[in-house]
């Protein structure tokens, strides 16, 4: 296997993740697609430490950064989402504009 | 040959399931998805011999983000869900601006063509601990502020409001 096998999929996997970022009416739906990104970009860090850094370990490092940072926005995206469910009983990101600028 | 079936396997693991969280209607279905799409990119990183990433990719998000979202899923539906339209009518433009970066993308590999790995996979575990307790120790104690920021922002908006 290339390095080129993994980008390709890693970028396949990320324009999944666009293309359900714009469509998904439900809030979840657009957060689970996120999560998708997060993963498209960790499988890049880990194939270019593979490949081009064997022996160092600042890739690995990083994904592991990510995955935490990950775990505490999908806590506090579905806290906040469920607090707005609990106001307007809806879970479509359309009628999520009571923001008061 | 073991390694491009275990690669393709993976890559049509990952790809039909992430076609299935973008593009399924029902939203429990997706979530079920996202499950086993998260499992084959720990499946990835484990054919990449990252032992320890595809540890915490088993523990934090098939073991705990997805079962997360999956009870967010739960109890942040209706009934009415079922029959109303999940996607909203921009499908086209989304569709030519995910078209747009498949290509940028699809462009970059062509840069890496040929590129194999040296070296065997070896343990990570150790050489990580390292970093993490020596040179990167400070981003390391940061990410549990952010740990128990989120931690107490989750009490915070989750809690009933008192009357």
């Amino acid at each position: 296997m290339t390095l080129s096998h993994y980008l390709a999929l890693s970028g396949i996997l990320f324009a999944i993740g666009i293309f359900g970022v714009l469509t998904r009416r439900n809030i979840i739906g657009i957060l689970m697609s996120i999560e998708l990104m997060l993963n498209a970009t960790n499988i890049n860090f880990v194939a270019f430490n593979r490949f081009l850094y064997p022996g160092r370990y600042e890739g690995h490092l990083t994904v592991i950064f990510v995955i935490t940072l990950a775990a505490a926005e999908v806590v506090v995206g579905l806290a906040l989402v469920m607090a707005i469910y609990k106001n307007l009983k809806s879970v479509y990101a359309e009628d999520y504009n009571i923001l008061k600028g | 040959m073991t390694e491009q079936i275990v690669f393709y396997l993976l890559a049509a693991v990952i790809l039909l399931s992430a076609l299935g969280v973008v593009l399924l209607p029902t939203l429990m279905h997706s979530a079920l998805a996202l499950g086993l799409c998260l499992a084959g990119v720990a499946g990835i990183f484990a054919s990449l011999g990252s032992d320890f990433v595809f540890a915490a990719q088993i523990l934090v998000f098939v073991g705990g983000i997805a079962v997360l979202i999956l009870f967010v899923v739960l109890l942040a539906g209706s009934v009415s869900d079922r029959a109303t339209r999940q996607v909203n009518a921009q499908w086209l433009p989304s569709l030519l601006i995910c078209g747009l970066f498949l290509w940028a993308f699809l462009k970059i590999p062509v840069y890496f063509a040929g590129i194999t790995a040296r070296t065997a996979a070896a343990p990570t575990v150790k050489a990580l601990a390292g970093l993490l307790l020596g040179e990167y120790a400070v981003p390391f104690e940061l990410i549990s502020v952010v740990l128990l920021a989120s931690m107490t922002g989750a009490v915070l908006f989750g809690r009933r409001k008192a009357q």
